[in-house]
Order: C-alpha cells, then sequence, then structure tokens
C-alpha cells in the first residue's frame, strides 16, 4: 500500500511536468491567437512573401526572413570550417597539455554574453567592414554573420569533439594496429564515425544562430530590404520584433510580428525534430 | 492688546519663516513627502530633459521612482493611451483621433526642430528641399553628385513609431519615400552616435541633440540651430509634449509642473530645447 | 594519404584554432583595453557615497548600481520561480515517467529550450498586456512579468541537469536504500537527490547565468533606461546586459560610452564565473549548452 505522502508527492511531480510542458504549448497558442486575424483567407500567405512597408499599408516580413536565413547560414558557413578545425585539435592533432587549456576556454566562450559581442561588433568590428568593404555603413549581413559565426562556434566545437569521443576505442585501436598516424587516424576513423554528430552539432549552431536578437538588432543595419549582397543592410525575424514591438496592439502592424514568432517557433521546432531524428538513427545504428 | 497682537504676529511670521526656509531650495520642494511611481515612456528626444528631472527629484525625495523608457512618439501615445505609463512623450502632437480615443491631455513644454547631420569629416553641408528628397528616396546615392567624396551615401532613419521621422518626412521631405536600404536606428541618441561613426552617414535627430560629434546640414540655406527655429526661419520644428490620460494623478501632475518651473525650464535650455515660457 | 595533404590538414587545424583564439581574445582584450580605466567605485556608484547607496539612503545616478541591483533582483526572482518547478519536473521525468510519456515530454522541452529569447519576450510582452486589458489595470511589463518570461527561459536547463544527474546514478545506489525497506519518495528525497546535488547545482548556476545576460526577454517585458534602485515588483527596473545595449547606441558622451565599456567588462566576468564554475561543478555538462539560444 501507497502511503498518502508518496501519493502527492508524485502528483506534485506531475503537476510540475505538466505545468513546464505547456508552456511550449501555451506559447506557441498564445502566438497564434494573437496573429488569428492574419491567418485567415490567404493572408498569411501575402505577410509571408511582401515587403514592409506600413505607410503603404503592406506588413509582409518576406525580406526580414530573407535576411535571418542569410545571416544565419553566412555564420554558420564561416564558423563550420574552422570549427571542424579546432575540434580536429582538440581531439587529436594538437598538442595534449595545450588541450584540455583549449577545451576550457571554448567552455568559457559558451557563456559570452550575446550583447557583448553585439557591443564590441559596433565599435570594433563595423568600422573594419565598413573600410574593407569600401561601400555601405560596415552595418551589414557580413558584420552580423561574421560576429555571430564567433558565438556559435564554441557550441559547434564542444558538440564535435563529444562525437569525436564516442567514436569507440577499438576503432581507433585498429588503426593504431595499422599504423595509422594521427591526422590518418582523424580522417579516415574519426570524421566519418562522428558524422550524424557533426551534423548535429551544425543545425544546433544554424539554430543559435537564427535565434539571436542583439547581434543582428545591433550590427546588421535594419535596413527593410532584401539583401542583395553581403554588404548589404538587413533585418532579421528577431531584431523585427524587438523593433516593431512598440507599435498599436490593435494594428495589423502589431498582429505580424507573431507571425514573425510563428515563422521562428517554427524553424526551431524543426531544427529540434531533425536533431532528435539523427540521434535517434544514431542510437539505433549501436 | 494691540501689542500681543504684534507678538502673536510675529510669531506667526518667524514660524512661516522658518518653516519655509527651506523652500529658497526651489521648486522641488512641491514633491516633499511623495511617494510613488512615475512611469514615463515614448519620445526619445525627451530623454535627457527627462532623466535630469529625474534626477533632481528623486535625489530630493528618495521616495519617489521615475521609471524612463524610450520607444518613440507611437509607442508613447500607445503605452499612456492603453494605461501602461502615466506620461507618453511625442515628438510631435497627437493626432486628433488619437487625442479623442485614449482622451489624452498635451502638456507642450519646448519647440524643437528636425535637422539633416552628417558626419563632421564630410564636406558636404549644405542641401536643399529636393537634394534631401532624392538622398532619402535612393535617387542621389553617392556623396560625389553633392561635391563631396566618391562613396555610397549610406541614409540612417528611424523606426516607425517615431515622432521625429514623421516630422521630417512630412516638412523636410514632403511625404517622400524613405529607400528601404536605409539603416533603421530605434532613438535621437542612437542616430547621433551612428552617423558620428560613419564618415559617409547621413541622417536627421532633434536639433537639441546635435553636438560637436555631428555635423548639422544647412537646409535651404537656413542653419538648424536654436534661434533659427525660434524665430520660425527654420521651418522643421516641432513641439516637445507630454501627454497623459485624462487628468494626470497628483504625483504625475507635480512632475508635469516642474518642467514648466524655471527651474525645469533651465534643464529644457540646457539641454538645447526652447523652453515654451 | 599523401604527406602535403596531411600536413595541409594539420596546419589548417593549427589556423582554425589560431583564428579562434584570436577572435575570442580581441573581443575580450578590446573591452579591456577600452574599459579599464572606467574600473574603480566611481563606475558602480557615481558620486553616490558607496554606504548611502549600499543602505539604499540615497539614490544612484550615473552610475551602474541601479543595474547591477536590478540584474540581482531579477535573477533571484527567475532562479526562484523556476527552480522548484525545474526539479520537481526533473525528478518526474527521471524516476517516474514511462518511456513513452519521457519521450513526449523530452520533445517539449527540447522545443522549449529553442525557442529563441525574443519569441519568449515576446510572450512575456503580450502576456502582460492581455492580463492588463482582462485582469488588472495594475499587471504592465515590469520587474515580476520579466521574471516570470526568464523562468520559463531556463526551465528546460533545470529540468535538463536535474533528470541527467539522477539518470547518471548507478544501480546499486539507487537500490540500496529501496533493498533496505525505504519507500521511492524517500529513496529520492535521502539517497537521489543528495548524490546527485552537484549536477543540479551546475544547472542552477547555468540558470542563473543565462538571466543575468538576457537581454532579449527583458527588453520586451519591463526593462527601462532609468528607474533607480527596484522598488516595486510592478514597475520597470534597469538591468547590466540591457544598459549595455542602451549605451552603445544612446551614449552622450565618451565619458558616459566609457561606463557601456565598464559594464561589458563586469557583465562578462560575471557570466564566465558563473559558466565557469557550472563546467567545473560538473564536467561532462555540455549538451546542455548547446541549446542556447
Amino acid at each position: 500500500m501507497r502511503s498518502m505522502k508518496e501519493t502527492i508527492a508524485e502528483r506534485t511531480f506531475l503537476l510540475s511536468a505538466i505545468v513546464s510542458s505547456s508552456i511550449t504549448l501555451i506559447i506557441f497558442g498564445f502566438m497564434l491567437f494573437m496573429a488569428l486575424p492574419l491567418l485567415s483567407g490567404g493572408k498569411i500567405l501575402r505577410i509571408l512573401s511582401s515587403a514592409w512597408s506600413p505607410g503603404n499599408g503592406s506588413y509582409g516580413i518576406f525580406p526580414m526572413i530573407v535576411g535571418t536565413l542569410a545571416i544565419s547560414f553566412l555564420s554558420v558557413a564561416i564558423s563550420f570550417p574552422v570549427s571542424i578545425g579546432c575540434s580536429g585539435f582538440i581531439g587529436i592533432l594538437g598538442p595534449r597539455q595545450l588541450n584540455r587549456y583549449l577545451k576550457k576556454i571554448v567552455q568559457v566562450m559558451t557563456g559570452i554574453p550575446t550583447v557583448i559581442y553585439g557591443f564590441v561588433g559596433i565599435f570594433l568590428l563595423v568600422p573594419i567592414v565598413r573600410e574593407l568593404a569600401g561601400r555601405g555603413s560596415g552595418m551589414s549581413v557580413i558584420t552580423a554573420a561574421l560576429m555571430l559565426s564567433v558565438l556559435i562556434s564554441p557550441t559547434m566545437i564542444l558538440f564535435f569533439n563529444d562525437s569525436f569521443e564516442r567514436v569507440p576505442r577499438s576503432y581507433l585501436e585498429a588503426a593504431d594496429g595499422l599504423g595509422a598516424n594521427k591526422v590518418q587516424k582523424l580522417v579516415y576513423v574519426i570524421l566519418p564515425n562522428a558524422k550524424k554528430g557533426i551534423i548535429m552539432g551544425l543545425i544546433l549552431a544554424f539554430g543559435r544562430a537564427l535565434g539571436d536578437t542583439l547581434v543582428a538588432l545591433m550590427i546588421a543595419g535594419n535596413a527593410t530590404q532584401v539583401p542583395g549582397s553581403i554588404f548589404d543592410s538587413a533585418r532579421t525575424l528577431t531584431a523585427h520584433i524587438a523593433l516593431v514591438i512598440a507599435a498599436d496592439y490593435e494594428s495589423i502592424e502589431f498582429k505580424s510580428i507573431f507571425a514573425c514568432g510563428i515563422v521562428l517557433y517554427l524553424f526551431t521546432t524543426a531544427i529540434v525534430l531533425g536533431v532528435r531524428y539523427l540521434a535517434s538513427g544514431r542510437r539505433k545504428m549501436r | 492688546m494691540k501689542k500681543i497682537y504684534g507678538i502673536v504676529a510675529l510669531a506667526v511670521f518667524c514660524f512661516v519663516l522658518c518653516s519655509t526656509s527651506s523652500s529658497f531650495a526651489g521648486p522641488l520642494d512641491a514633491f516633499k513627502g511623495e511617494k510613488g511611481t512615475v512611469k514615463i515612456s515614448g519620445g526619445t528626444a525627451h530623454i535627457p530633459v527627462m532623466k535630469e528631472a529625474a534626477r533632481l527629484i528623486m535625489t530630493a525625495n528618495p521616495d519617489i521612482q521615475i521609471t524612463i523608457a524610450g520607444g518613440g512618439s507611437g509607442v508613447g501615445v500607445k503605452q499612456v493611451g492603453e494605461g501602461l505609463v502615466d506620461i507618453g512623450n511625442t515628438g510631435r502632437k497627437p493626432t486628433d483621433d488619437e487625442i479623442k480615443r485614449y482622451d489624452l491631455k498635451l502638456f507642450l513644454w519646448a519647440i524643437d526642430g528636425v535637422a539633416l547631420i552628417v558626419n563632421p569629416n564630410n564636406k558636404v553641408r549644405s542641401l536643399g528641399k529636393a537634394q534631401a528628397r532624392d538622398i532619402f528616396s535612393g535617387k542621389i546615392d553617392n556623396w560625389k553628385a553633392l561635391g563631396g567624396e566618391d562613396r555610397k551615401i549610406n541614409i540612417y532613419t528611424r523606426d516607425e513609431a517615431s515622432g521625429t521621422r514623421e516630422v521630417f518626412w512630412e516638412k523636410a521631405i514632403a511625404k517622400g519615400t524613405i529607400a528601404k536600404s536605409a539603416n533603421v536606428v530605434v532613438s535621437n541618441g542612437a542616430m547621433k552616435s551612428a552617423v558620428s561613426q560613419d564618415p559617409y552617414g547621413i541622417g536627421y535627430v532633434s536639433v537639441g541633440h546635435i553636438d560637436k560629434t555631428v555635423a548639422p546640414v544647412t537646409f535651404d540655406g537656413v542653419t538648424p540651430e536654436i534661434e533659427t527655429v525660434k524665430s520660425g526661419k527654420y521651418t522643421i520644428a516641432r513641439g516637445l509634449y507630454s501627454n497623459t490620460k485624462g487628468n494626470p494623478a497628483p504625483l504625475t501632475k507635480k512632475f508635469l509642473d516642474f518642467l514648466f518651473t524655471d527651474e525645469g525650464q533651465k534643464i529644457i535650455a540646457a539641454n538645447g530645447f526652447i523652453p515654451v515660457k | 594519404m599523401k604527406r602535403p595533404v596531411e600536413q595541409a590538414i594539420t596546419g589548417f587545424a593549427w589556423l582554425s584554432m589560431a583564428m579562434l583564439l584570436f577572435a575570442v581574445f580581441s573581443v575580450i582584450g578590446y573591452l579591456f583595453l577600452k574599459g579599464y580605466p572606467s574600473l574603480d567605485t566611481r563606475l558602480i556608484f557615481g558620486d553616490t557615497a558607496v554606504l548611502d547607496a549600499l543602505l539604499l539612503r540615497k539614490q544612484v545616478f550615473n552610475g551602474l548600481f541601479p543595474a547591477a541591483a536590478g540584474t540581482l533582483v531579477l535573477v533571484v526572482m527567475s532562479v526562484v520561480w523556476a527552480i522548484p518547478v525545474g526539479i520537481a519536473t526533473g525528478i518526474y521525468l527521471a524516476e517516474y515517467a514511462s518511456a513513452r510519456v519521457k519521450g513526449v515530454l523530452n520533445l517539449f522541452f527540447d522545443i522549449l529550450a529553442g525557442i529563441p529569447s525574443i519569441v519568449i519576450g515576446l510572450f512575456g510582452f503580450a502576456l502582460a498586456v492581455f492580463l492588463h486589458k482582462n485582469f488588472s489595470r495594475a499587471i504592465q511589463p515590469c520587474l515580476l512579468i520579466s521574471s516570470i518570461a526568464l523562468a520559463f527561459l531556463v526551465l528546460p536547463y533545470l529540468i535538463r541537469t536535474t533528470q541527467m544527474a539522477l539518470e547518471g546514478l548507478p544501480e546499486d545506489t539507487r537500490l540500496g536504500a529501496l533493498a533496505l525497506g525505504a519507500t521511492k519518495l524517500q529513496n529520492i528525497f535521502y539517497v537521489l537527490l543528495p548524490r546527485s546535488l552537484s549536477g543540479i547545482m551546475s544547472g542552477v548556476i547555468l540558470a542563473i547565468g543565462r538571466c543575468a545576460e538576457d537581454t532579449a526577454v527583458i527588453m520586451l517585458t519591463g526593462v527601462v533606461a532609468t528607474a533607480g534602485i527596484p522598488k516595486s515588483l510592478f514597475s520597470g527596473y534597469e538591468a547590466l546586459p540591457f544598459y549595455i545595449y542602451y549605451i552603445s547606441s544612446q551614449y552622450t558622451s565618451p565619458e558616459e560610452l566609457l561606463t557601456g565599456y565598464g559594464a561589458s567588462i563586469i557583465l562578462l566576468a560575471i557570466c564566465i564565473v558563473l559558466f565557469s564554475a557550472a563546467f567545473l561543478i560538473k564536467k561532462r555538462l555540455t549538451y546542455i549548452a548547446f541549446y542556447r539560444s
């Protein structure tokens, strides 16, 4: 027989679990509810595909979707090779005594606040990009992408390293037996076996770049155009929310930022599902 | 008997004198014994004045809390209208529609102008109305066409909630389009620092915010400065308003009254605006 | 593999590492180079005497004290909301949930962890406006709303670390007390939780760090440019990360900008200490760090 106390405790734990998991749903529900007037009759398609020009009654977020994707893809493209190089270094190629410290540094990097990347970006990176590009204000897609790539690379490196370490020791010992050197072990044994982990790290880092607000808000320029080049000023969905939040609560303008919220939410969900799919595949493989 | 009256009168006089002696400290005494919060948001041109007033009041009476946020004039109107703040500042006159819808009470405490600014290193210091229109629409996109360096013009503009943007758009570029490639900043302060850091930038800012880090641009032959705004020669002028929903609550009223005292008007003038008194 | 190719790969790894270190140290170095002249008590307390400020006898202007106090109150409140719910949920997941329920809940928490913080801020803002209109005029974006929104943001960290710490316990620890006749609840509170305390603590520390650094949530839910020391849960407040954001674009003088560098150094130091501590307490914690967004 279970005592009263046991039952109450279990119920409390269950209740907490229900409350916390329902937050996930409530947030989505709230976004849907607030954006509801936009979702009927094809209006949502117009919002997703047209330009932002409240003066002319056009509340589209297409330029921001493009801006978000451009900045996140570019930042991942910049930091992916560097992160692979770094994890190769920390994992096997670099001197062992050094690597302990390097890994610590990378771990600590995950704690650097994003507002600080933005702050340093404004005063250090923006002028450099302006002069190197020879045009534009220096606040641009590439500026934000560069800063974001510093922000997301620790995520990638730690995840890559984690998956390197999951490669069974016996594989490496077999390679040792065949007389493989460090580079050969990395290229022929570790990388192929850590492929799924690498893809997962890549997707997660992409999610981080996608969801960041401050870096883009502070150094991407926030222009409402579809960026035509990496030196153009652009606005992300996240920055758009921060900039438009102030509008009249009854207006379409205000409702449209909930459409941004929904888009970001769906991106996130897709990323999580992707990672979980890969992770389950990895578990089955073993 | 008369003598006694005289003594009483003297005593009363002394008492009054003593109890009010600290009133020579100025109009801040109105806040004595008050407690509570005043929430302010909206117009960003107002912020330096609001901050200074808040500093004086909160120093004189630590029981009062005054919170100040920006957001722009649009935010000011909406938030005060929805009852989210006590005072909503606007850098333009609220529209009749807004006044009616939210039952706004307007307090106009300063006159300000909106001026085009460029980086101090920029040689272009004078523009006509048509040129300004063409720059902001993107038709003129190189400083060379205006006698400057052969570099692209970087336009800076404000978000849609900005009263400064609205005044500029109406009075300076005659409701012309603003290019979508323009960088968007969120306040007068941010506009000033953005242009001060970008040698090829152009933007517009409250005349009160102009300092030596940016260069004002002569517009249609008139230099934007206090005197020309005052005399009416510089036409891109606007009022700085603080608005409340209905009649202000007592503490809010005292805060607004303070802006109209000599002390308050001194702060306003010191921040580069033209006090209304 | 040919020798030059191998050398090129090794070279590339060295180069990557150098680039990363260069990037990090330029960010940190630049801050310190520009900001170290500002590091003294005036940065925090402005013109007010230190004791007067600490005893809340006088307001501090042109100093970081109100922002630091705001961040402190905010962090404490958020963590107070999040810890009980987070740990209880973690216990449920690890000790009670069936495999299927666990799978579903895990998916929810993964999504929650991945939601961009600005979206959580937007939710908090909309919630405040909704409550203001339908429930009480006294509710508006404020310290209370911000702390609740931040609690949502850090909840997944606490759930995950608790769950992982409990699940990581060896089977014999798990069964020992039960064999001696302890109930499931007693086992959890007297055996399992104490054993997994370090894991849970690291989660708490990470959550604190996350609350301290987040800007996107609070900028939509109640942080303001000037407020003084926080006096009420229902009014606006100042916070360090927002101060940095605000100063970065709205500084009125070089001196004011300098306080922005100072604030950045302080916030950076706080976050680095917290994150190092979390990693120190629990070595294999990297998994959670990935989900930050």
